[in-house]
């Protein structure tokens, strides 16, 4: 009650005084403060607040914009605010930046969207490549004897037809396997020998896809924006999602055998253990989680 | 009635827990049929390691709701879970001894699609008039669109109801 009371004082009223007075004080608006003192994601959380929360029509949509309009919106903001190209040169390079941040997460959860929803088709040749490709990343020596078979278990899908396992991460679930498998591969023979450990083993292909749901869903909840406006000082790509699924991948994989389950079937207690281990790391401002090997 | 007895009653008919095992081949619609039990998002399933299990309210029972695994590899520890199963859903495990007399629903799931066999084929491909040592029921439905899902938990209410009594 006090707090909400509080919030609706300082949203209403503290806040645009407070700003005033700061700016009477300082003669810099508050975007130019938060340039002046914060850097990487904690600024652009900041700026990104700080338009999405402003009274102004033109600041509230720049964060709504297509990265295509970036450069127009960002003269619209020193127009606004007159902000003197002269005086403060840096502004305009910083906000640029910070926009492409904003609205490429924005951007980047469409593009991860689209490909989910595109689900597995075995009449799609492109498709059948990418799962042959698999096959052969993970077991290079061993020859595939046909297409439906037994031996997919062996690299842990369940049934002898991989498609079915994809289900709600459509083909996203299939370029993650494969973007682990040729960008870590000896990582990836490593992991796939130790799924198969006689008591701690778990399937690696559906394990896998279940964790580009993990990937998927936080990029959804934007539990990911700390991560990627640390690590990438622009406008972040499909690659960069990849790169956090392969993160993903390997901590799981140590996680797993540090914590020894008793059978698979704790599959989701553990599971939800690392969530809520990795949304912790993730609260944090200056992450930046890369796969080290 | 007095107050008082009005609360002794309500006290001494708390909701029972139903223990529900789904169990069946992978890639058949168990946690899809799960989610849609109980209401939830069922456009982001991926492949169950281990189990799943959700609480649902139903005609003033508690229906615990256990979705195992299907994969061949895990099928093993199925077992593990048989006991104080009130309802049973797959003709394979008829032979358990722990689950002797348990009444069983055979869900004819992926009704949505064209090529789904009809009920009546798949009562006839499981033999399951030759059932005497239990009830059972099959319901054709679709966990996709939630048609007959509700069907089969009715039954499952009405037969829990029977066997307890």
């Amino acid at each position: 009650m006090f707090i909400s009371l509080w919030e609706f004082f300082y949203g209403h009223f503290f806040r645009f005084w407070m700003k005033w007075l700061l700016r009477q004080m300082t003669g810099k608006c508050e975007l130019q403060r938060i340039f002046d003192t914060y850097v990487g994601a904690q600024r652009t959380h900041r700026i990104e607040n700080s338009l999405t929360y402003s009274k102004n029509k033109v600041l509230q949509k720049v964060t709504r914009v297509v990265q295509s309009e970036v450069d127009k919106y960002v003269d619209d903001i020193m127009k606004e605010k007159n902000i003197n190209p002269e005086k403060d040169a840096s502004f305009k390079i910083c906000m640029k930046m910070c926009l492409l941040q904003i609205t490429g997460y924005k951007q980047l959860y469409l593009d991860v969207e689209s490909v989910r929803k595109r689900p597995y088709d075995s009449d799609n040749l492109q498709h059948e490549e990418l799962l042959m490709k698999l096959w052969n990343l993970l077991m290079p020596t061993k020859k595939l004897n046909a297409r439906i078979s037994k031996q997919w278990a062996e690299i842990g899908f369940q049934g002898d037809d991989p498609k079915t396992d994809f289900r709600g991460m459509g083909i996203l679930g299939l370029i993650n396997l494969v973007y682990f498998s040729e960008n870590y591969t000896s990582e990836a023979h490593q992991i796939l020998s130790r799924s198969n450990h006689p008591k701690l083993g778990y399937s690696y292909a559906i394990v896998g896809i279940n964790l580009t749901e993990m990937a998927y869903s936080l990029l959804k909840s934007e539990a990911l924006k700390f991560h990627l406006y640390n690590f990438v000082p622009g406008i972040p790509t499909m690659e960069h999602f990849h790169q956090f699924y392969c993160y993903l991948v390997y901590e799981f994989d140590k996680f797993w055998f540090e914590e020894e389950p008793e059978s698979i079937m704790y599959f989701n207690l553990y599971r939800e253990k690392f969530h809520e281990k990795i949304k912790g790391l993730l609260l944090d401002c200056n992450v930046a989680l890369t796969l080290k090997v | 009635m007095g107050l008082l007895s009005i609360l002794r009653k309500l006290k001494s008919a708390p909701d029972q827990e139903v223990r529900i095992l789904l169990l069946g081949l992978d890639n058949a619609g168990k946690t899809t049929l799960l989610k849609q039990l109980a209401s939830e998002d069922i456009s982001h399933i991926t492949p169950t390691q281990g189990f799943n299990i959700k609480s649902v309210q139903s005609q003033g029972f508690k229906l615990n709701v256990w979705d195992i695994g299907g994969q061949r590899k895990i099928r093993p520890y199925w077992k593990n879970y048989f006991e104080n199963t009130d309802i049973l859903e797959l003709a394979e495990l008829l032979e358990e001894e722990k689950l002797s007399c348990v009444p069983v629903l055979i869900f004819a799931n992926k009704q949505d699609l064209l090529t789904a066999a009809p009920a009546s084929e798949i009562a006839e491909g499981l033999n399951l008039h030759t059932i005497r040592d239990r009830v059972w029921q099959i319901q054709s439905c679709s966990a996709l669109t939630g048609e007959g899902v509700q069907d089969g938990m009715n039954w499952v209410c009405k037969n829990v109801n029977a066997k307890k009594k």
